[in-house]
């Protein structure tokens, strides 16, 4: 069919000029800057040192930097706590603003907020909520008799880490929320009248009908936060700076550290570590049904 | 009404209460403080003064800068979500009209793109953007900001562009418009909802960006306002709580009035894009 080949290769020139644009941003700005990161950790590149290769060492560094184990397990521990409360929490909010109830599109609304304000200014805002002398945090203890004695929220390893926590779930969980109201919209109706029909308990349908529905976003929710979560800086930094005493520094905020004292071949290292485990999960996102489907 | 629904009717009453509290109670917070002449109104033995001075000083203190903050970040923020709607709509056309190898690969490889951590490649752009004499300049937020927000702008529009019949690009198209012609006149007339809805997200996302601005910004002339915020720290030691939430009160406000009159627009492209938070 010569037509049909001389369209297509009249699309291919078409194509290369239409998509030029994104290649070249994509390519300037993102791939060159994550292999020249790569590239950067096998060197020593210390301010004022001059550059020289080393090989693996700066990962050999890593592997015996007792600081570096602890940003890993803070990061993982992190991600173990948040994520779940706020999938969990998240998938609360969506059933609830899935039902008919007055002034839902208000409500619907309310959930932009969180995602929509920028971490470093909401980030403050906790700060001060989690302040020892006047936060509302501490008040709130008080006035409903939780605590006698106010906690030292920032100023203590588990306080600290608690802070974040709720700060991070504050931020994504009505997120994950809308994410999963868009799964949980597209389940026909007629399956729950069904289900009604056949006398299946409230329990019985959330448990039969919708999880079983909702899997494959829940899934993806699931990932997509560990993603988002494994990488989690603005927060640490501006509520906790990493401590007390490093107890919060993520890994992000270890290779920033190290970046911003001018070891730019170990902060790469650290970087490309965090790089190294945010991909494998993302393999499995990518090869999760939900992307395809949409393609 | 059965005994199941009362028991529904009350959980979801409870529940919508809960989430409005949730969402906005931090956000309440917020106003009250920047409105207080005391950060420790909570305490009962101190009275809640309404006060506009520490709005004054942050919108007029020659030493805060927020204002010049303020300015860097729209002045930013619009010029990324411009250029990458831009990009993404050539590209989204060329995805959804044009036959071209690897176009599947091309999708997944964008959505791997827009999950890599920024600390892998904030190191990098620094000496790059060193190399080109763009630190603390507000270039050098723009393109990497473009860069940034390309991955949901494509996926987004890619969505809304597939939505439009053919047929339409091929009535333009045998009326002798080129290509481009037909996605300026046809296409973008058409999904103008859409792209709008983009731009909005791209906004947001470039407008909300804290580790490239902190690393490739140094002063007021390029400092973006969460960057700004951030680092308000007071001349003499105690933390002019005040004037912080007074400079988050003035950012946050038009950012929660776009997010609740453009609601449902948001929420369609982050469920289409659901690519980056």
């Amino acid at each position: 069919m010569p037509v049909k080949q001389n369209r297509s290769e009249g699309d291919r020139a078409d194509a290369f000029g239409f998509m030029f644009p994104i290649l070249f941003f994509m390519s300037a700005l993102i791939m060159v800057p994550v292999l020249g990161t790569l590239a950067d950790s096998l060197y020593r590149d210390v301010t004022y040192l001059p550059r020289k290769f080393i090989g693996l060492e700066n990962y050999l560094a890593l592997a015996n930097d007792p600081a570096f184990w602890k940003s890993l397990r803070f990061t993982f521990l992190f991600v173990a706590v948040s994520v779940p409360i706020e999938v969990c929490l998240g998938l609360c909010m969506a059933m609830v603003v899935n039902e008919a109830f007055p002034f839902r599109g208000f409500v619907r609304a309310t959930l932009l907020i969180p995602w929509a304000v920028p971490m470093a200014v909401s980030g403050r805002v906790f700060e001060l909520i989690f302040n020892y002398s006047y936060g509302a945090a501490n008040f709130l203890l008080h006035v409903f008799d939780l605590s006698r004695e106010p906690v030292n929220w920032l100023g203590s390893e588990i306080g600290a880490f608690a802070a974040l926590v709720v700060t991070d779930a504050w931020k994504t969980t009505p997120f994950a929320a809308i994410i999963l109201l868009a799964g949980l919209s597209s389940i026909p109706g007629e399956l729950y009248e069904q289900a009604k029909i056949d006398r299946a308990s409230l329990v019985q349908r959330f448990f039969r009908l919708t999880l079983p529905m909702l899997k494959p976003v829940l899934i993806v929710a699931f990932l997509f936060r560990t993603i988002q979560a494994l990488q989690i800086f603005d927060y640490i930094y501006v509520l906790t700076g990493g401590g007390p005493g490093g107890s919060t520094t993520s890994l992000s905020l270890f290779a920033y550290n190290h970046f911003a004292s001018g070891d730019f071949g170990y902060g790469s290292a650290a970087s490309v570590i965090l790089f190294l485990i945010a991909m494998s999960l993302s393999t499995f996102y990518l090869a999760g049904g939900a992307v395809r489907r949409t393609l | 009404m059965t005994k199941e629904e009362r028991i529904k009717k009350l959980v979801v009453g409870a529940g919508a209460v809960f989430t409005l509290l949730f969402c906005l109670s931090p956000f309440f917070y917020m106003i009250l403080t920047a409105l207080s002449r005391h950060t420790d109104f909570l305490r009962p033995e101190t009275h809640y003064v309404v006060t506009f001075s520490h709005i004054h000083t942050v919108l007029t203190s020659q030493s805060i800068h927020f204002p010049a903050h303020l300015r860097n970040s729209v002045v930013v923020s619009l010029a990324s979500a411009g250029v990458a709607v831009f990009t993404a709509s050539l590209a989204a056309y060329a995805v959804t009209r044009l036959a071209f190898p690897l176009k599947t690969f091309f999708m997944l490889f964008v959505l791997a793109l827009s999950m890599f951590p920024e600390i892998s490649l904030v190191g990098y752009l620094f000496t790059i953007m060193s190399g080109l004499g763009w630190i603390n300049t507000l270039q050098t937020l723009v393109f990497p900001y473009v860069a940034w927000t390309l991955p949901l702008c494509l996926w987004i529009l890619v969505s809304y562009f597939s939505q439009i019949p053919e047929d339409l690009d091929r009535a333009g198209l045998m009326d002798g418009c080129s290509r481009f012609g037909v996605l300026r006149k046809i296409i973008f007339p058409v999904a103008a909802p859409g792209v709008f809805s983009t731009g909005l997200l791209a906004f947001i996302v470039a407008f909300n960006e804290f580790l490239f601005a902190l690393m490739l910004t140094t002063d007021h002339s390029a400092r973006t306002v969460p960057v700004g915020i951030a680092l308000f720290q007071g001349l003499h030691g105690e933390t002019p709580w005040g004037e912080i939430m007074a400079a988050a009160t003035v950012t946050t406000i038009p950012v929660v009035l776009v997010a609740l009159i453009f609601q449902r627009r948001i929420m369609r492209g982050l469920t289409r894009g659901a690519v980056k938070a």
